[in-house]
């Protein structure tokens, strides 16, 4: 039996499934691998999280990967990241697609850019300030396109917690449904706090790598993690800890931890759905 | 309008090696890219064809691996590709390299204008663009930042100078160098990039085009690199953070506190 959340996603877990970068080489080899990972994950119950050009690596969009791959798109279990680095034609085409595809869980991030990337402007979007932000983008989207999008933002308990607090209200202010932290490792003292003044369900990001060290490159933050880090059983604690919330599994093994993923913890119930 | 792109594949930028006895890049085992400054001749290319008609040829000279740009080309939006391959073209200075690329884009036939970047960031030398309409005995303008074509005759550009933009007149064909101001490149789509692994990438050798084996390769090359050394590392990065006071100021924050100043 699986949980269900409040924002209307069937599993507990968000399971992030990098999209191929763009490059010839073995391309057809990357998208199949793809569509295997993309179809473990739906099979199994799960949601897909495709991300929008991580790092500022120019990589295929999600909406077109699940069109050219015939992937099946089930409700509450794909959700796709869109950033500001996209021009405003290409913005329509990703989300007139979703919208087509029936891919109605979008995260809304404000992304990194790349000399390859256009940038939205923030005149295009209604935004005020000197670049386009997440909450701008957010913002658009719901004037364009309501009620068919359910968007999440994000949270980074690393950040100064006034100034991530003050960009939380606006992303919330602005229509979100939902918010995703970065990685948590340990018990999060700003997270705690987090939770308890939420009005929308939050989302634990767990940190799926072996080489916790990358983390501190990702997020710009040592978080003090000096032990062999056991990804699997930090999901656990993370669970444990916060059960109330989904988990955003990010950089997971699909062959070793796939089928570790421990089942959800319900403090309903006291047992394991 | 028939329009050939000339693109060519790179060493990515961190990747740059320079080999102490031939003194020429290392681009065995390095990681390969279309040269940046030729999306910007790409996207000029698919703007005029979605204006006026035409097809796109695009065109490179290297190892069958650069075969890659082409399909990258390909993806973005060209309709055919050639690839120049052939031990003999190997080590071609831009004059023997330029020699080369005229010939093919004279076998191509009846083309009404060649699009380049404005260099190639390995070499650096924007030579190659003013080189082959040298050797076609065509005009030509380097730098150009805008483009709009007056009739099937003529094409008016904006050339990018030191001090201000120069406005032309250039009677077709003829040969542009382009630079990042020309416009925004395109990001290809999904489904170009299927429908290019399926295209055929002609290849052309020395033979397929008539050349003067003389006029090719290290020995056909007028000119020599007498020495190579690596230009003086700066002790620190420079990093455009592009976002509101406030993000920017956290950013910076971030930055410091990784690296240990904090």
């Amino acid at each position: 039996m699986i949980m269900k959340e409040q924002s209307g996603v069937t599993s507990p877990y968000r399971i992030e499934v990098s999209p191929p970068k763009q490059s010839v080489s073995d391309l057809t080899g990357r998208l199949e691998r793809f569509a295997l990972r993309y179809r473990m994950v739906v099979e199994a119950g799960h949601c897909a999280c495709v991300t929008d050009n991580a790092m500022g690596r120019l990589a295929f969009q999600g909406p077109e990967l699940l069109r050219e791959l015939s992937l099946p798109v089930r409700p509450g279990q794909v959700m796709v990241h869109v950033n500001t680095f996209h021009s405003l034609a290409d913005l329509h085409w990703l989300l007139d697609l979703c919208v087509e595809l029936g891919v109605r869980d979008l995260l809304s991030v404000s992304g990194d850019g790349s000399v390859r990337l256009p940038k939205l402007k923030p005149s295009e979007i209604g935004g005020r300030g000197e670049s386009a932000t997440s909450a701008d983008l957010l913002a658009y989207i719901r004037r364009n396109y309501d009620p068919f999008f359910r968007i999440g933002v994000a949270f980074n308990q690393y950040e100064p917690e006034k100034e991530e607090l003050e960009k939380l209200a606006k992303k919330l202010d602005a229509g979100a449904s939902f918010v995703i932290t970065q990685p948590v490792v340990g018990r999060n003292p700003v997270i705690e706090r987090l939770r308890e003044n939420l009005s929308v369900p939050l989302i634990i990001e767990a940190w799926m790598s072996r080489k916790i060290e990358l983390l501190t490159d990702c997020i710009g933050y040592d978080p003090g993690f000096r032990d062999i880090f056991e990804p699997v059983d930090e999901l656990r604690r993370i669970r444990e800890t916060y059960p109330e919330c989904g988990a955003y599994l990010a950089l997971l093994d699909f062959k070793t931890q796939f089928q570790e993923l421990p089942g959800w913890f319900d403090s309903r119930s006291g047992g394991e759905q | 309008m028939k329009i050939v792109v000339c693109v060519k594949q790179v060493p990515g930028a961190a990747a740059v090696k320079i080999d102490p006895e031939t003194r020429r890049l290392v681009r065995e085992g390095v990681a390969a890219i279309l040269n940046p400054f030729d999306y910007h001749a790409l996207e000029e290319a698919v703007r005029i064809r979605e204006a006026v008609g035409g097809e796109i040829h695009v065109l490179t000279m290297g190892p069958s691996r650069a075969e890659e740009v082409l399909r990258e080309s390909l993806a973005f939006g060209a309709d055919h590709a050639v690839l120049l391959c052939d031990r003999k073209f190997a080590g071609s200075d831009t004059w023997a390299t330029s020699y080369a690329l005229a010939l093919a884009i004279k076998k191509i036939g009846a083309v009404d204008l060649v699009l380049c970047g404005r260099q190639a960031i390995d070499g650096d030398t924007a030579q190659v663009g003013p080189g082959i309409a040298g050797h076609l005995g065509w005009p030509q303008a380097c730098g150009v930042a805008s483009v709009s074509l007056e009739n099937d005759r003529a094409i008016l550009v904006s050339r990018m100078m030191d001090d201000g933009y120069d406005r032309c007149r250039i009677r077709l064909p003829a040969v542009l160098a382009t630079v990042r101001e020309l416009n925004e490149p395109r990001v290809p789509r999904l489904a170009g990039w299927i429908r290019a692994l399926e295209r055929p990438v002609t290849t052309w050798n020395a033979a397929d085009l008539g050349a003067d084996v003389a006029f090719l390769g290290l020995n056909g090359s007028p000119t020599r690199v007498i020495s190579t050394s690596p230009a003086g590392m700066r002790s620190g990065e420079t990093r455009l953070i592009d976002r509101t006071p406030v993000e920017s100021a956290t950013e910076i924050l971030r930055e410091l506190r990784l690296m240990g100043a904090m």
